[in-house]
């Protein structure tokens, strides 16, 4: 489902402030760069409000955010939603103790952490990112919340980049995202 | 407009001025059957008497038009709250420094909730245009401020992250030196700027944040943390730039 669909009024507004950035980090790789929303504040007011509109006493208590463009999104929505927020992390970047789950990169491998204890079992829960691709990121970030006995209601992006076919990635679990680039 | 100043004549901070573990119902991870999940917190930030700064000038505030500082017994009820939400954890990222972890601060709902109010009540209405974020801790504290505060909210980065044009400022660390980034054009010159991080320590990294903004002409107001870290001397280091903590960790 995306709000992109819904042709909500806001969406146009929003999506005239993504800047596209050529060859980056790449050669052949179209940047969809999200710092240009942040710097006008009503688009990415309304960025979050559509977020916050759909999630909002839906009973959900986690809001877990993918470092880094993750953090930027996630904690708003959870402060608006009364939820916690919980950072999902590259390696070595969280102190105490975490779980980790490898996945795959187009070349080699990587990995995303939890911490222990930050999820309890039975919590509903949201993983926010500023854009889905492959879905490999997402993917990681659902099994962290589901190995603790959290329940992903649903991975939610600023955008979507659906040639790449990253929903199909995500095992069944609902998708929202504002806008898709083609 | 003054901010109104808001204190207790009966302090309830020192009666928690212990680093005693803390009861299992206050607990950081609690389990159902009232165990703990994950290492139980073997210190707590000890709550600290904040100086009250000044309320924050806006553009048009004239010095006459400044309040008294208020006394040093005067503390915002939530501090307390929000200083025993946030988890020591010794050793970390190395052996002899203990690493304050914000994290289990961000579970609690409604302390990090205070957290967010306790620096928009103070930045409001006052003409700041720019909140800098300092990846990554920055940005969950940066855009909820900015959000409220109705300002853009600009990232500054590591090295190579940031795609597009860029100006670089190189930083010491302890050993060797890191680079920050910040997006050509994201700031006006004129602008007024808040720059934001979670923990200020040597104030290597902040510094760093000021001299970007001050290269493109932007004034920054302010520097705001949830934690400082006194006893490495980072406020020094800002120089005439003010701070604005939360809590102080000695």
């Amino acid at each position: 489902m995306s709000a992109y669909r819904d042709k909500d009024p806001r969406i146009h507004g929003i999506q005239s402030k993504i800047r596209v950035v050529p060859n980056f980090p790449k050669p052949g790789i179209m940047f969809q760069d999200i710092t240009t929303l942040l710097l006008d504040p009503k688009a990415f007011k309304d960025t979050v409000d559509l977020f916050v509109e759909r999630y909002k006493g839906k009973n959900i208590s986690v809001v877990a955010g993918i470092e880094a463009r993750g953090f930027i999104f996630g904690p708003p929505i959870a402060l608006e939603i009364g939820a916690k927020f919980v950072p999902l992390r590259k390696p070595k970047k969280l102190p105490g103790r975490v779980i980790s789950e490898e996945y795959e990169l187009e070349y080699g491998r990587d990995c995303l952490e939890m911490h222990l204890g930050a999820v309890e079992p039975g919590e509903q829960a949201l993983v926010v990112d500023d854009l889905i691709a492959t879905g490999g990121t997402l993917c990681a970030a659902m099994k962290l919340l589901e190995r603790v006995g959290a329940d992903v209601v649903e991975c939610a992006c600023v955008i979507e980049l659906p040639d790449l076919k990253g929903r199909e990635r995500l095992n069944g679990k609902p998708l929202y995202v504002l806008l898709e680039s083609h | 407009m003054h901010r109104a100043l808001i204190f207790s004549s009966l302090n309830p901070i020192y009666s928690k001025l212990s680093t005693t573990t803390a009861s299992p119902d206050s607990a950081v991870f609690p389990k159902r059957d009232g165990g703990w999940i994950g290492p139980p917190p073997v210190f707590r930030l000890q709550n600290y008497k904040r100086t009250l700064l000044p309320p924050l000038c806006s553009a048009s505030d004239s010095v006459a038009n400044q309040p008294k500082m208020a006394s040093q017994d005067e503390q915002d009820p939530r501090i307390s709250k929000i200083s025993s939400a946030i988890r020591v954890i010794p050793n970390f990222p190395k052996p002899g420094i203990m690493f304050q972890d914000i994290t289990t601060l961000l579970l609690d709902t409604k302390a990090f909730r205070d957290t967010i109010d306790l620096f928009v009540e103070r930045y409001r209405g006052k003409d700041i245009s720019v909140v800098a974020g300092i990846e990554a801790r920055g940005f969950i504290f940066g855009p909820p401020i900015a959000l409220a505060i109705g300002a853009k909210f600009v990232p500054m980065r590591k090295p190579n992250k940031l795609p597009g044009e860029v100006i670089s400022e190189e930083y010491s660390l302890e050993y060797g030196t890191d680079i920050m980034e910040m997006h050509v054009g994201a700031v006006q010159a004129g602008e007024r700027a808040l720059i934001i991080d979670d923990l200020i320590a040597t104030g290597g990294t902040l510094c760093a944040a000021i001299k970007l903004l001050e290269r493109v002409g932007v004034h920054v107001v302010e520097c705001a943390c949830v934690i400082e870290l006194p006893e490495l001397k980072g406020r020094e280091r800002l120089g005439d730039k003010p701070l604005f903590v939360l809590v102080s960790s000695t």
